[in-house]
């Protein structure tokens, strides 16, 4: 119940409560022990060597962490896995971030990380798709890619020296978001899986789920494999494009704004953020009949906490 | 006003065809999507085979407008020399800006082409991507291309330099790399020229060749430069269909300056042409030759008594040795320079001191020699110029003579040279003409011979190239013409998974393993093979049932009675004539009953009484093996008995007698023959001077073994059975089984079909795949949902080790501890994390040979590398181990590139510790002669 701010009545306030520990009971107390603060000591037979990984260090022959969080072992590798803390990029992450500085050759993105994170302009596809060098007319023209405040999808390429990260946008699918909703929830809500990018047919709107906490709901938008040659002579045309498109139906609307209500009542029950219990949470809105903005209601965070013990229960029990 | 506007139009008209000569005829074929094709040249001599494979449902771009025709129309390189027909096909593929595919031979001039392309590039400003199989290619290349643009970077798994330039060249690995981490070069080029395409077949290698083409990206235009492969249509049709482009073929089999072949016969006097410039095979000094070969051949055998050596120390007797005596003739008939090939190392060395008493160069050269040479030595250490391999070679390279073989330090490897490694000369040598091919000696392949033929003849310098081939065996002409004569090679997938792939592919978003081997050339090829089964199996079947028997189920019967029969008595015989039991019976004198020389389809084997014969044992002699291995058991050698028996002798042609063993009644006439063990059916108690009784020795030998005394058992059960059966009786019970017997073998056939048929449908690999996911999910390197976790990371990094074991290693070791004080401690563990991985992955159904996997770890060089890194001398590791020098450096360079990618598996998870371990490990090994750049560069 800690840090959950929603004004609830006392009979909600039981139920929600009996939801949370219900979820609670169904987790191991394993790693109950593991649990670690700064500079605590981390127990480590001395007989075997081990490999010291992120979130510790030696200090006075012991290992200890320099993390809150919880200690994991993986054969001889010891880390400490963070609770809650910043998103910590790693080599292929999907990012959503937004462009605060428009720099020489390159965009700098906010992406909820302790630095800015790099975009290259010789990482980007060139809006009309051909293969060349980078011309200082391109660098001149950068902002017609990308602006301060657009957001942006990308790829996490690799580390600098510096510990900041660069970006890459691999295929056409990355790059610029437009006509849609940017959520932040908390960076360990979203777990790294197989496919973060999802289209929604049913609602006809693009999910992207950032491993760092941004997350995009957006108008669909179809992925062209864009040849070179069709593109040669409109290339003026490509540009102003995105300005000039057509409304989005009003239909649409609503379906982005509902799946961006389903996304932040769970992100503020604490809840994994995975595309299964998202579309849940809208079927359960929809069959409650909920208007969009009464999904945000003290009432429907109960019900979503109640429906998510009961699939949890229901599938410990299958397992077991 | 209307004669200006008629007169654009006209010249509009005019340019097409000028500027594009073949874009007219490729117009005419616009309505048919499949292909076009069209001969072009003049002779027969320089002409090409032009063919576009286009991907279905390709929509033709509209032309590009006038302006952009003018804007091309000046070529982005003129050339001081007129193009050959398929060059200029080739590059006006370039200037249309579309993929293109020329396979012609290695001296033909593709290089042109490839130059054309990183110049068209260069001009638009677009980056270009040379990739080459070999590190030694590679760094020839950027030096040539260095020398013509100025814009040019090198990177190989040992340097890197000036990875920003326009044009890179690389190795195709590197390159692979490059586009799994989604370099920035990717996105910025625009033509990729895959030098040596043809590697594509390489078993080990050739799988990085597909991956690069498959990850290549889409807006990218291809160059492919191959040797001649009969099937470059194929391979077109394959990159069409995946990058939804249109892919050309310029196809030649022009050589700029023609080949003629000779035979050398060992220890004969004089060349024999057998093929001429014209390509036409002489059967008439190809016998010629053959003969001047045979009585040699056999004259040594006698004087050997019989005992088989190695070619290499039969031509030591003679005071000079054949090889000697034909690189004097060759000097004397001006056909130098030459290159000689050999498959050994020892023999590349053997022979160059056999050279070492000839004088090839004059003085003044030799002054010169002198100076490269020494310039070269600067770069290395004083103590490194002490090894002999390096003060050996002066004197050497003084009189002309260079050695390279992949053994050799700081050279390319020996088949660098059947890939396109510009070192020309006029004459090329096979001492021999087969070749250790891991695990057996076999004959060279005719795409091998026609690669390293190639090197013959200069272009400009020498009107002909000439190639000889010296035979020290018999050949069978054949053997001979397939190889002279036949077909190259044909560009086969050798496609196959590997972990490393896996968890790069599942690592990124865009990354779909089953697209990926939907896509592959390998699936592209079965999947065009099946039609093909299709109508086979029907043929096949239709024949089947076109044969009708009366009763078949009573025959059949009878005739699985008769194979099981024999199957039996198989077994008998392979008990009592196993050497141990036979072989104190084999004395001179004995009389055997033997089997007749089958002519094979003669007397099918479905008869209950096979044809024999008897005959007088004279003498039996072990048969020697490829390898001389003393070692080996009595009991375990091959034998053959000299037989006294009546045969038919029938010669063949002139080289070949043909003997053959007939039965006793038939018109023959007394001769002793050699057979096998094995062909001998019944061993008689009877000696030939004792008396005539001819019972089975077998019950005398004494056999103690209890599967001898049940098979015996089984025979005579069975032969009361045939008593029994009825049809036996039918007169024409011979025929009978004849036809149901190949209606059995067709029936078999049938099957091979479909089974060949169904792994094609399915999905190639997909069962590997699902098992080696399962590996990797055991081992905890990707989750169930397959997101790649932490070890998986490690693993990904590795791609010049087994990435698996080295992963394990790394996280279970005690090698921090242990700091490499114990050697053979670090071995033990290394194969038991080894069999660890190996065991697994036989758990999870990835077909592995487990022991053979952890032996092909192997602790042989380790001392020598481990002092190495110690900080000892070149020439001191060099007493510690026997392999080649060459061999090591290159293992120690391999190791460091390891190294590297440890320490990029070390920072990603976090261990600063050992990642300064490993880049303390580099910087020990890094230095001297090891990492002296080599001679190419």
């Amino acid at each position: 119940m800690r840090g959950i701010e929603i004004s609830l009545n006392q009979t909600q306030k039981i139920r929600l409560q009996r939801a949370l520990q219900q979820l609670e009971s169904l987790y191991s107390k394993a790693n109950f022990n593991a649990s670690v603060t700064v500079a605590d000591t981390i127990p480590v037979s001395n007989e075997d060597t081990i490999l010291k990984g992120h979130g510790t260090s030696e200090r006075d022959g012991e290992v200890v962490a320099t993390l809150c969080g919880v200690v994991e072992r993986v054969n001889k590798l010891v880390y400490v896995r963070t609770l809650r803390a910043r998103y910590k990029p790693e080599i292929g992450d999907i990012i959503v971030g937004r462009v605060v500085e428009v720099a020489q050759k390159r965009w700098k993105l906010e992406i909820n990380f302790s630095q800015d994170a790099v975009l290259m302009l010789s990482s980007m596809n060139l809006p009309d798709g051909i293969q060349r060098r980078r011309t200082a007319v391109d660098e001149l023209n950068m902002r017609i890619i990308f602006e301060e405040n657009d957001v942006v999808c990308g790829e996490v390429r690799s580390f600098q020296n510096d510990g900041g990260i660069q970006l890459q946008a691999r295929s056409q699918k990355y790059g610029k978001l437009e006509k849609g909703q940017l959520l932040t929830i908390p960076p360990y809500l979203v777990k790294r899986q197989k496919h973060h990018f999802h289209h929604l047919e049913q609602f006809g709107v693009d999910l992207i789920l950032g491993c760092n906490g941004f997350i995009w709901v957006g108008e669909h938008v179809e992925v062209r494999e864009s040849l070179a040659e069709d593109q040669l002579n409109n290339t003026e045309q490509q540009f102003t494009k995105s300005n000039t498109t057509k409304e989005m139906p009003l239909e649409t609307r609503q379906n982005i704004c509902r799946i961006a209500n389903a996304i932040r009542v769970m992100s503020i029950l604490g809840f994994n953020v995975t595309l299964e219990v998202i579309l849940e949470t809208i079927d359960l809105s929809s069959t409650l009949n909920l208007g969009i903005d009464e999904m945000l209601g003290p009432e429907f965070h109960v019900l979503v906490a109640e429906r998510e013990a009961e699939r949890r229960t229901s599938m410990t029990k299958r397992k077991g | 006003m209307a004669s200006v506007k008629r007169k654009s139009i006209e010249s509009h008209q005019e340019d097409h065809p000028l500027l594009h000569p073949q874009k007219q005829l490729r117009e005419d074929h616009s309505s048919n999507n499949s292909s076009s094709s069209k001969i072009i040249g003049n002779g027969e001599a320089v002409a090409c085979l032009h063919d576009v494979s286009y991907p279905e449902n390709y929509v033709r771009p509209p032309p590009p407008p006038v302006t952009q025709i003018e804007k091309n129309s000046k070529p982005a390189k003129e050339f001081p020399f007129t193009l050959d027909p398929f060059q200029s096909e080739a590059i006006s593929c370039l200037d249309n800006g579309q993929s293109v595919m020329v396979s012609a031979h290695t001296s033909a001039g593709k290089t042109v082409v490839a130059l054309y392309a990183i110049a068209m590039s260069l001009k638009n400003q677009q980056r270009v991507v040379y990739t080459s199989p070999i590190k030694a290619l590679s760094n020839q290349k950027f030096r040539e291309f260095k020398e013509e643009f100025s814009d040019v970077g090198l990177m190989t798994g040992d340097v890197t330099i000036d990875p920003n330039a326009s044009c890179l060249v690389m190795t195709t690995e590197i390159w692979r790399s490059m586009q799994y981490k989604g370099s920035e070069t990717t996105r910025e080029v625009a033509w990729i020229i895959f030098d040596e395409v043809h590697y594509m077949r390489d078993r080990e290698r050739g799988v990085v060749w597909e991956e690069s083409i498959l990850m290549a990206p889409k807006n990218a235009r291809f160059v492919f430069l191959s040797a001649t492969v009969p099937n470059a249509k194929e391979f077109a049709d394959w990159v069409a269909k995946v990058h939804q482009q249109p892919c050309h073929i310029v196809y030649t089999d022009y050589r700029p300056t023609p080949l003629q072949h000779y035979i050398f016969p060992s220890g004969g006097e004089g060349l024999y042409m057998v093929v001429d410039e014209k390509a036409k095979f002489r059967e008439d000094s190809f016998q010629k030759a053959v003969n001047a070969l045979v009585p040699k051949a056999e004259g040594e055998k006698k004087r050997e008594n019989g005992k088989w050596k190695k070619g290499l120390n039969v031509s030591k007797l003679g005071e000079e040795s054949d090889i000697f005596k034909m690189v004097k003739m060759i000097i004397r008939r001006q056909y130098d320079p030459v290159i000689l090939f050999s498959f050994s190392k020892r023999e590349c060395e053997f022979l160059a001191m056999q050279m070492a008493k000839m004088d090839l160069n004059q003085d003044d050269e030799k002054a010169n020699t002198e100076t490269i040479f020494w310039s070269a030595m600067d770069m290395l250490s004083d103590d490194d110029k002490k090894l002999p391999q390096v003060s050996n070679m002066l004197p050497l390279l003084k009189r002309g003579i260079g050695v390279h073989h992949s053994g050799f330090a700081s050279y390319p490897e020996g088949k660098t040279f059947s890939i396109g490694l510009n070192m020309p000369a006029k004459t090329v040598v096979f001492t021999n003409v087969r070749k250790f091919d891991g695990d057996k000696f076999r004959w060279l392949s005719s795409g091998e011979y026609i690669q390293m033929s190639g090197r013959a003849g200069r272009r400009g310098i020498d009107d002909r190239g000439v190639c000889i081939l010296m035979v020290d065996e018999k050949i069978e002409p054949s053997t001979a013409k397939m190889m002279l004569k036949g077909s190259a090679d044909s560009l086969n997938s050798a496609f196959h998974l590997s972990y490393n792939m896996l968890l790069n592919q599942m690592r990124c978003e865009d990354g779909d393993l089953e697209n990926l081997l939907r896509n592959s050339f390998f699936q592209f090829q079965a999947d065009r093979a099946l039609p093909d089964l299709e109508k086979q199996a029907k043929v096949l079947e239709e024949e089947r049932n076109s044969m009708v028997i009366e009763e078949e189920e009573n025959l059949k019967n009878y005739y699985d009675l008769i194979q099981q029969y024999k199957s039996l008595k198989k077994d008998v015989r392979d008990i009592v004539f196993s050497p141990k039991h036979c072989l104190p019976y084999l004395q001179a004198g004995r009389l055997v009953c033997i089997q007749c020389t089958e002519s094979d389809d003669k007397y099918p084997s479905f008869l209950i009484e096979d044809l024999v014969t008897w005959g007088v044992i004279v003498n039996f002699d072990r048969v020697k093996g490829v390898s001389d291995d003393d070692s080996s058991r009595p009991e375990n050698a091959n034998y053959t008995v000299d037989v006294l028996t009546r045969c038919v002798v029938t010669k063949d042609g002139v080289a070949k007698k043909k003997i053959k063993v007939v039965p006793l009644k038939e018109p023959g006439e007394p001769l002793i023959v050699s057979i096998p063990i094995d062909q001998i059916n019944i061993l008689s108690s009877a000696r030939l001077y004792m008396s005539k009784d001819l019972l089975p020795l077998e019950r005398d030998m004494n056999i103690q073994s209890s599967s001898y005394k049940k098979t015996v058992r089984r025979i005579e059960a069975l032969e009361h059975l045939f008593e029994k059966h009825e049809i036996a009786k039918s007169p024409l019970i011979k025929e009978k089984l004849k036809v149901l017997h190949s209606k059995q073998e067709l029936t078999a056939r049938i099957k091979l079909v479909r089974k060949s048929m169904r792994s094609s449908t399915a999905l190639a690999f997909k069962d590997e795949l699902k098992a080696r996911k399962r590996v990797l999910r055991r081992l905890g390197y990707i989750t169930s949902d397959d997101v790649v976790e932490l070890k998986g990371k490690v693993a990904c990094e590795i791609s010049s080790a087994d990435e698996l074991t080295l992963t394990e290693l790394m996280k279970n070791s005690k090698m921090l501890q242990n700091q490499g004080k114990n050697l053979t401690f670090f071995f033990t563990q290394l194969q038991d994390t080894a069999r660890r991985v190996a065991k697994l992955q036989f758990e999870c159904k990835v077909q592995i040979d487990v022991e053979n996997f952890v032996s092909s770890f192997r602790p042989d060089i380790m001392e020598a590398v481990y002092a190495w890194a110690k900080g000892s001398k070149f020439y001191e590791i060099m007493e510690i181990t026997k392999v080649f020098e060459g061999s090591l450096i290159r293992a120690i360079r391999r190791l460091e590139e390891v190294l590297q990618q440890l320490i990029e598996a070390a920072k990603s998870i976090g261990e600063i510790e050992l990642e300064a371990k490993f880049e303390e490990a580099v910087s020990k090994i890094k230095r001297d002669i090891v990492f002296a750049a080599s001679l190419y560069l």
